[in-house]
């Protein structure tokens, strides 16, 4: 198909605001599923993403659409995540689009996320094509909401399409729309060839397959390919498109969107943002943008049981396969014996990577406090990353510590502004601007990124009755009074329960940290102490005290084997605690401590 | 099979179900009482046939409400075990207040019964109120003075703590009211929400650990200074008036429990009648074994509930007899913390250990 029959766009959406319900319409009304195979949400395929109401992983799929010129269309559609933590895969998804779908809920409007991917979308020259979805809805205000999206992207509030994913209204005038405003592909086919790669999935019989946009030339099954960021060289063993499942075409000219099987093995040796060229006539110069996705969360995760140890470290090669940014390796705790120090894009991507471990490979696992990467110079002038607590050395040897800030841009109706500026002034925020943004307050603050992973968002919702959206991108390394404040239990450090935190709120967590302990660490038969510290000066201290009475009150002939089963039980009830030293903890004391950054009022 | 010197009688008649009550009872069956006597007669005699009776050290009747058989049924049933009974032998029953006057306790003392358990609970009305229990604190007090009268020499009370409502103040009333009446035995027991009971079905809420603990503390402290011995967790005596039925099952020795939902314990094998009325009395009527279910006891469940058992009494348990602990490292560091004594041959707790026995008894075993 020549390039001028060509269109390739996204979709930019808040979760929920109806980016997949969207997606599912166009490839039912294009024929490219049938009423029979239409699964709700079809090309959010993990059930976890499609439980969560999220993407996870972009992918692009065609369809044919015969638009009212009469004319047939190749249209691709390439899906994009839709989660902060995954900015950089959206940014490749954009580059690979001529034009994008700004879907905005008609009842509640612009969100943080949708706003910074738009800015994205106008910066890399997309076509904006503004769509107010869930008109349908009663709450709906599609005068309000489509006179400020229009005036987000400079467009006339008349050209902003109304539409019901849920009930189908106004999807043939999101087509047309594509059709007539998104500008065909200008590739070069007689260029030496290059595309993009803007995702990538591990296929258990495949190996890694590449999803790419042809810039220049064309790309033939059997082709060698380079990577031309990594070096890497790999043969094209299949080459096709997502129709909306894998179609060969033993092509893919300038212009189109398709896939590439490579034969790899690893998930990892194939980055996204890196621009493919063949070998045989190799491109002059890489596409621009590609950077390398570094984690920017880390956590300690152990098995409960430490016989799972093996089981999680399988668990954890078969998520890596198709997940190149999850980093980990093993890490070993006092406390809490053997596991994995591993790294995640964001919170949300922790989330998840630690949600399928135990649901998808049903796995108990104890996860340490959160943290960022620390950079620590040392007295002597050397320059350490420190990505976990126990790896910070003793104060004396430290000059200066840094950690990474964020620049967080909130959006909030105006009777939130108060309860949003005291959560950022609370978290060490750093005010920078704000600006109304149709009804809502544009909040604008820098934050240390250590203060966002804890439990921020969720603090943000719930003081803003779920109203605020929250964007954030790294502004780099600031030096902080930052100090590494242990717990003690019966005298002795538990170091899965360190962490690094600023001096000014040392005496708060420690005394917070204690108190959650307290609460959810069961008597036993000794007293135990429970304290916090800096070095070796005690900040907090309560005495979990021993048990008084534990006794079965009756044992005779009729209930000797209930009783000896009830030991059973209440034994099983101990598998469930991590020994550390004397002290039995249970797994709820350890999450309890996870959650120290809420303020204790509860939520 | 060796024949057994425990024999337990099962006996679930009752007018009511208590709030609390989680044994196997009947309610509103009381016109099936005399087929009930024929059906446990005829287990009796079946396990005779058997030759698992021996010269019986106790019998046990338990409940239930086992005066509501009425002396006449009771007669009739202590008729048939009396060739039985070993000298000296201990016959308990228990009684409730409301369900039996000074003839019927004459009656039972004259069939062979000498020892008496009176189901009080507790002397204050709101508390009975709280447990559903029908008698009043005057026919408590009352049934001692029969109970005395008829000749028992053996009388024990059996009470609840952690009752809903219950204050400091009524736990210094009920004990003082037991040390007034001076029983020779007392079973003082928490109370245990059962799942199922009434109780717990309307969410009451336990007493917590310290509450718990002081209540426990004050009734063993109370009955100790008044000088009865506190031998087993639960129970205390006059020095003579221990229940040998009960330090039968703590001792971990062979019995038989005859009647509906009653267990048997023999030569490593434990069964249990099912809980059914009606199938114990059709299966008894054709000469058939009522239905039970069978639990085989390996090596290990023997010898853990040996430390269950065992640790419960205020003797301590001979190494010798329950085997070593699982986890014999424990033995040094409980003893350090004053917990427990022991030397080559004997395991003890110590008074504080006594307190948390349960605690303890993880740390030296796996319940798994």
């Amino acid at each position: 198909m020549d390039q001028g029959h060509i269109r390739n766009f996204c979709i930019i959406a808040h979760i929920d605001h109806g980016k997949s319900t969207l997606a599912d319409r166009i490839l039912q009304l294009t024929g490219a599923v049938s009423e029979r195979d239409m699964r709700s949400q079809v090309l959010d395929s993990m059930d976890l993403e499609r439980e969560r109401g999220i993407t996870i992983k972009a992918q692009a799929v065609r369809v044919h659409y015969t638009a009212a010129d009469g004319e047939t269309y190749q249209l691709n559609l390439i899906d994009t995540p839709g989660h902060v933590d995954f900015s950089y895969e959206v940014s490749r998804s954009l580059a690979a689009c001529e034009g994008a779908l700004l879907v905005v809920d008609a009842s509640q409007g612009i969100e943080a996320q949708t706003l910074a991917n738009t800015y994205l979308a106008i910066e890399g020259d997309l076509e904006v094509i503004p769509v107010l979805n869930k008109i349908d809805l009663p709450a709906a205000d599609p005068e309000l909401h489509g006179r400020a999206v229009a005036d987000l992207i400079g467009d006339d509030p008349e050209n902003v399409l109304r539409i019901s994913a849920k009930t189908g209204e106004g999807i043939e005038a999101v087509l047309e729309a594509v059709v007539e405003r998104v500008p065909p592909p200008s590739g070069d086919l007689s260029a030496p060839a290059r595309a993009l790669i803007f995702d990538s999935v591990y296929d258990q019989y495949r190996g890694v397959v590449a999803f790419v946009r042809v810039m220049d030339g064309v790309f033939q099954k059997g082709d060698k390919l380079r990577c031309m960021q990594t070096g890497l060289v790999v043969e094209s063993e299949e080459i096709g498109v997502m129709a909306p499942v894998m179609t060969p075409t033993g092509k893919l000219a300038a212009g189109e969107t398709g896939y590439l099987v490579t034969g790899l093995k690893n998930l990892g040796d194939l980055r996204v943002g890196d621009t493919i060229t063949r070998v045989a006539e190799p491109a002059a110069e890489a596409l621009p943008g590609y950077r390398e996705v570094k984690p920017m969360v880390f956590c300690g995760l152990f098995p409960v049981d430490a016989d799972d140890y093996p089981d999680l470290r399988d668990a954890l090669e078969k998520l890596s396969l198709n997940d190149a940014s999850l980093r980990w390796e093993p890490e070993s705790s006092q406390a809490l014996g053997f596991g994995f120090r591993c790294g995640f894009l964001g919170l949300l991507h922790m989330d998840i990577v630690r949600e399928r471990l135990e649901r998808e490979y049903d796995l108990e696992l104890l996860a340490t406090t959160p943290n960022v990467e620390y950079k620590v110079t040392t007295t002597m002038g050397e320059i350490l990353p420190v990505r976990s607590p126990t790896e910070l050395p003793p104060p004396t040897n430290i000059a200066m510590i840094e950690e990474p800030f964020v620049r967080c841009t909130i959006l909030v109706p105006s009777d939130g502004v108060g309860a949003v500026m005291k959560l950022c002034q609370d978290r060490r925020g750093v005010f920078v601007t704000m600006e109304p943004i149709e009804n809502r307050q544009q909040i604008v603050y820098d934050m240390p990124l250590a203060e966002i992973v804890l439990d921020f968002y969720d603090q943000l919702k719930s003081r803003t009755r779920g109203y605020a959206s929250l964007d954030y991108e790294i502004v780099g390394y600031r030096e902080s009074h930052l100090v590494k404040l242990d717990v003690l239990l019966a005298g002795d450090t538990v170091d899965a329960l360190s962490m690094i935190v600023h001096r000014d709120e040392a005496y708060t967590r420690g005394k917070l940290l204690v108190e959650r302990l307290f609460r959810t660490i069961p008597r036993q038969l000794f007293d135990v102490p429970i304290q916090a510290a800096i070095g070796g000066k005690i900040l907090a201290r309560e005495t979990v005290k021993a048990r008084r009475k534990d006794v079965l009150a009756k044992c005779y002939g009729g209930d000797i084997s209930r009783k000896r089963k009830l030991l059973e039980r209440q034994k099983e009830g101990k598998k469930r605690m991590k020994q550390v030293g004397s002290v039995e903890v249970p797994q709820e004391a350890f999450l309890s401590v996870l959650k120290i950054g809420d303020d204790g009022n509860g939520k | 099979m060796s024949p057994v010197a425990h024999l337990y009688l099962h006996l679930p008649f009752c007018s009511s179900r208590c709030g609390y009550c989680a044994f196997v009872v009947n309610v509103g069956a009381l016109g099936r009482r005399d087929e009930y006597l024929d059906a446990l007669l005829a287990e009796l005699e079946r396990e005779r046939e058997a030759g698992r009776i021996g010269a019986l050290q106790t019998v046990y009747l338990g409940g239930g409400t086992p005066t509501l058989m009425r002396p006449r049924r009771l007669a009739a049933l202590m008729d048939r075990i009396r060739p039985h009974l070993a000298p000296g032998a201990e016959v308990s029953m228990e009684a409730n207040p409301e369900s039996v006057d000074g003839p019927a306790l004459a009656a039972l003392r004259r069939a062979g019964v000498n020892r008496l358990s009176l189901g009080v609970q507790s002397f204050q009305p709101h508390l009975l109120a709280a447990l559903d229990r029908a008698a009043t604190p005057a026919q408590a007090r009352q049934l001692m003075t029969c109970a005395r009268a008829a000749g028992f020499e053996d009388l024990s009370i059996d009470l609840i703590f952690g009752i809903p409502g219950q204050s400091a103040v009524d736990l210094e009333r009920d004990l003082a009211e037991v040390l007034a009446a001076g029983p020779d035995h007392v079973s003082w027991y928490e109370l245990e929400l059962k799942p199922g009971t009434a109780l717990a079905r309307a969410g009451t809420p336990a007493f917590d650990e310290d509450e718990g603990a002081d209540a426990y503390r004050r009734i063993v402290g109370g009955l100790e200074d008044a000088g009865y011995r506190w031998y087993e967790t639960a129970n205390f005596a006059r020095p003579g008036h221990e229940c040998r039925h009960s330090l039968a099952y703590w001792s971990a020795a062979d019995y038989l429990g005859l009647g509906v939902g009653a267990v048997s314990t023999v030569g490593g094998e434990r069964w249990r009648n099912a809980a059914a009325l009606e199938g114990y009395l059709a299966a008894l009527a054709e000469g058939q074994a009522p239905p039970r279910s069978r639990e085989p006891l390996d090596a290990d469940d023997v010898r853990r509930e040996r430390w269950m058992l065992g640790l419960r009494l205020e003797r301590g348990l001979p190494l010798v007899w329950a085997g070593p602990p699982d986890r014999p490292d424990a033995l040094a560091s409980l003893s350090a913390a004053g917990l427990l004594r022991h030397d080559a041959d004997e395991v003890a707790l110590t008074r504080e250990g006594r307190f948390v026995q349960n605690a303890i008894l993880h740390e030296l075993m796996d319940y798994a």
